[in-house]
């Protein structure tokens, strides 16, 4: 048989199996999520694999239109709406220490107050993976990458959105206590 | 320039020289003998006329004397008369011999006589008168006659003395003319010496140049006759050489004659089959416009070809352009089922169902952006096929209008064929035509060549007559240097 016959055949037998896969998901009882295990948005900023945690994000965006702001921060990309509110958008590339020229495409919007969202350039995915495959680390430190992944295409450091949030503050110049979580802040699940 | 002279011109100036010396000794003879003739004459004229003359004086007076003697005896006036007759003939003498005598000393001589005449007629006339007078004779003394007698014998004496010196005066010049005459001889004499002795001098000269040049061309004519016995020896053998040659040419020619007419034969075969290959190709111009108008079909075939991939290109793109939506709907599925996702983790037990859900729909969104991206690929296999496709499509029509001009230059080659094949055509007819006339040439020239090996054969011979007239002249020329007397070389 010619390629394009076995791949006719080869999609014809994919859709099958999508169908039957579909249709048999109804039938499969109830489940959910295991708690021992975590979602994570695996990313690319500044040319670098990382991943992040989505339990510390409230919502990804693609194509914003962010409004350039002056100012002396190069990592402060601008300011875009979010629900109506005026959020600043921050480079995690620059934050992470290796900025790019060009600019990032994806938006991601840290959970708690104050509103924040941190621009990254590609998106790769949505995985869960076991908590077991998170090598946790200490919340101390300057950086923004708090722990590491190990996932099939190879191990990524785990970007912490709230270490990204201080770093944040820290660049704009604000007091340490006024970094302190908002009463409101969204607890971070395990 | 003697030596330029022609022997016959030397030998027409030689007997030219003689003759004029002859011709002068002749003249130099007649003057002569007219000298000698003319002072003989003249010798004649005086002693008959002055001698005669003298004596005929004599005779006169002694006549006169006689007369009047008579007269004296008998007185008859008869002899008076005679005696009157008779001195008027002696006065007639007198002035005769004036005229004719030249010498004054017998002049002077004739001019006494004259003059004793006259005293003796002056002596005389008394005594006639006296006699008339007489009648008888018995008187005679009485004419007293004594004085005529002295003048008598002066006058004789006178007439003696003139005979005499006339005869002197002749004799002179008798012997005068006898020494003119001998001068004239001797004139004559030298002359003949001398037109015998240039005479003998022109023979010995022109038999000097005789033996010389026609020694010298009789030599020249033995050794070119030797040369040319040598020459028709040669030519006796170049004219075997030449008739062999000749009689391996007659047969060359006959084999160039049958080789001619085979040639004949295979010009009219060929005649035949480019006529044949003529309608052949005029049958093949029909194929030609047929082709013609398949190679014009198959462009516009090629054309529709190319339209055709073209819109399938066009469509490619729009099924690419929809995969894209599809793509971009599974991608904001994926950003809505992850955002549903983060709602979800916040909504309690509730919330985790719907994230399972919420995970199907994400994982739905994932295969969908998967299948839309295997479009998307088989899409761009798609295009780049047609595009290959176009270009294949496009460099074919560009092929067949590269074939259409290559076959409207073959369909030109092949007109300029069939045209070079009707010329050639006129060209094998021709060259039958001169191959026939050749054929014929080559059986006149084969007649030609046998003939000229008759005449070949013909000139051998007469080559060998050649060589032995030049023998022959060869001992003529010894023989005729024999006869000059130069002698043989």
């Amino acid at each position: 048989m010619s390629p394009p016959a076995d791949r006719a055949a080869a999609v014809s037998a994919k859709l099958v199996a999508l169908r039957d896969e579909f249709d048999a998901s109804f039938a499969l009882p109830l489940r959910r999520h295991d708690d021992n295990q975590d979602e994570l948005l695996t990313i690319r900023a500044g040319g670098r694999a990382y991943a992040l945690r989505l339990s510390q994000t409230s919502g990804l965006f693609p194509d914003r239109p962010v409004t350039p702001l002056p100012g002396p921060l190069p990592a402060l990309l601008g300011v875009a709406g979010f629900g109506g509110a005026i959020t600043p958008v921050y480079d995690l590339a620059a934050l992470l220490g290796h900025p790019v020229p060009n600019r990032p495409r994806w938006l991601v919007l840290a959970a708690g107050t104050p509103p924040l969202a941190l621009a990254f350039h590609d998106l790769d995915g949505h995985v869960r993976v076991r908590s077991g495959a998170i090598v946790a680390e200490a919340q101390t430190g300057a950086g923004c990458v708090r722990g590491m992944v190990t996932l099939p295409g190879g191990t990524r450091p785990i970007v912490d959105v709230t270490a990204a949030r201080a770093v944040v503050h820290r660049l704009a110049g604000q007091h340490r206590g006024d970094a302190a979580p908002h009463p409101t802040d969204v607890k971070e699940r395990t | 320039m003697m030596a330029r002279r022609t022997f016959g011109t030397k030998l027409a100036g030689g007997f030219g020289l003689t003759v004029v010396l002859t011709l002068l000794m002749g003249a130099a003879s007649v003057a002569a003998l007219n000298v000698a003739v003319h002072t003989k004459d003249k010798v004649i004229s005086t002693a008959t006329q002055g001698v005669t003359g003298a004596h005929r004086l004599a005779t006169l007076a002694e006549r006169r004397i006689g007369d009047y003697r008579a007269y004296l005896l008998n007185g008859s006036q008869q002899y008076l008369d005679l005696t009157n007759a008779d001195r008027a003939q002696f006065l007639q003498e007198v002035a005769g011999l004036r005229t004719v005598l030249t010498d004054p000393t017998a002049l002077a001589l004739l001019d006494r006589a004259a003059a004793a005449e006259a005293e003796h007629a002056a002596a005389l006339a008394p005594v006639i008168e006296r006699r008339k007078t007489l009648t008888s004779l018995r008187n005679i003394a009485e004419l007293n006659a004594a004085a005529v007698g002295p003048k008598r014998q002066q006058l004789e004496q006178a007439i003696a003395a003139l005979v005499a010196r006339t005869r002197t005066d002749v004799e002179a010049a008798r012997k005068a003319s006898s020494r003119t005459a001998t001068q004239a001889i001797v004139v004559v004499c030298v002359l003949g010496v001398l037109a015998i002795a240039s005479a003998a001098l022109i023979a010995v000269r022109l038999s000097r140049g005789l033996r010389r040049e026609v020694g010298a061309a009789v030599g020249h004519i033995q050794s070119s006759s030797a040369q040319l016995e040598a020459a028709a020896a040669q030519q006796a053998s170049g004219g075997r050489d030449q008739a062999s040659a000749m009689n391996e040419i007659t047969t060359t020619i006959s084999e160039l004659l049958i080789t001619s007419r085979q040639i004949a034969d295979s010009a009219g075969r060929v005649s035949k089959i480019a006529e044949e290959t003529l309608d052949a190709a005029q049958g093949g111009d029909a194929t030609i416009d047929q082709t013609r108008q398949s190679i014009a079909a198959i462009r516009t075939q090629v054309d529709q070809i190319v339209q055709h991939m073209l819109a399938l290109g066009e469509k490619s793109q729009q099924i690419g352009g929809i995969a894209d939506l599809v793509s971009e709907l599974a991608e904001q599925t994926n950003i809505l089922a992850i955002n549903a996702t983060i709602e979800a983790s916040g909504a309690g037990e509730w919330g985790r169902r719907f994230a399972v859900v919420a995970e199907e729909i994400r994982k739905l969104a994932d295969r969908t952006a998967g299948s839309a991206k295997e479009i998307r690929a088989l899409i761009e296999d798609v295009r780049g096929a047609v595009n290959t496709t176009v270009m294949a499509t496009e460099i074919g029509a560009k092929a067949v209008d590269a074939g259409a001009r290559q076959f409207d230059d073959a369909t030109n080659s092949f007109r300029r064929i069939v045209q070079l094949v009707a010329t050639t055509n006129e060209s094998t007819r021709e060259i039958e035509l001169s191959t026939k006339q050749q054929t014929t040439a080559v059986e006149q020239v084969n007649v030609a060549a046998s003939d000229t090996a008759r005449v070949t054969r013909e000139t051998e011979v007469s080559a060998v007559q050649t060589r032995q007239t030049a023998s022959h002249l060869s001992s003529l020329s010894g023989e005729l240097l024999d006869l000059v007397g130069t002698g043989r070389r």
